[in-house]
């Protein structure tokens, strides 16, 4: 069964993250990502395969809307709130609950959240 | 670089749409698909939003919900992964989706790897 798994960061972490140096930046993403390979390795001993992206800052998304012939762009995310997408998983999971435990060990499950969304099967 | 095309719309209209106008839908995205040029890497629809589950871990503590984290009008339905060379390319493609035409489409790039 395939899951969609919507990661979303808590906001105030992400204009937080937006002010750093590129130095900086650089630097806390290394210190995640033992955390982030500990998952990984999980995974792995679970067989769940899985597909995924971190996303560039939301601040840089675009929104498009065509009505007739004329294409509405706005900028920024689709939905405004305390929390904003910052990546996904499509992950293959034995059942929901296998999507859950993959979920709650999302290193920032602990600030912000996981949806888990399950994919129509044709 | 890739692109995640977030498909956003009303799910009731979808839920409650015939089969004739399922069908109809289908062959638009079908046909959206065939003339994408190889550009889509993946996609997929999404079951309705009452199927989903968020999850949050709070003091070490898992709290599990019911249903989407936002509640909003439109609601995400599925989603392209795209293999694009620029953003602009990908709100070309992104336009011609038939969700764009009905709700909305929600473009945002992969983050490149500094290597």
């Amino acid at each position: 069964m395939k899951y969609l798994l919507l990661l979303n960061n808590d906001k105030t972490d992400v204009e937080a993250w937006g002010k750093l140096s590129p130095a900086d930046a650089q630097k806390a993403r290394e210190q995640e990502l033992p955390r982030w390979n500990e998952l990984f390795g999980w995974m792995e001993e679970q067989g769940i395969t899985s597909d995924g992206l971190e996303l560039e800052d939301a601040s840089k998304a675009r929104v498009l809307r065509v009505r007739g012939s004329e294409t509405m762009v706005s900028d920024g995310p689709f939905t405004e709130t305390k929390e904003l997408l910052g990546g996904y998983f499509l992950a293959d999971c034995k059942d929901l609950d296998q999507a859950i435990e993959l979920a709650q060990r999302v290193p920032l499950v602990s600030r912000g959240s996981v949806e888990i969304r399950p994919l129509v099967t044709q | 670089m890739k692109v995640i095309a977030l498909i956003y719309g009303e799910e009731q209209r979808w839920e409650s749409a015939s089969e004739e106008e399922r069908t109809a839908m289908y062959a638009r995205y079908q046909a959206f698909a065939e003339t994408a040029d190889g550009k889509i890497l993946d996609g997929a629809e999404l079951a309705p939003t009452r199927t989903a589950t968020t999850v949050r871990v709070r003091d070490g503590e898992t709290v599990v919900t019911d249903g989407p984290y936002a509640e909003t009008k439109e609601q995400l339905g599925g989603f392209y992964l795209l293999e694009v060379d620029s953003l602009d390319e990908a709100a070309e493609l992104a336009a011609r989706i038939p969700g764009a035409a009905t709700g909305a489409v929600e473009i945002r790039a992969g983050r490149m790897e500094e290597s």
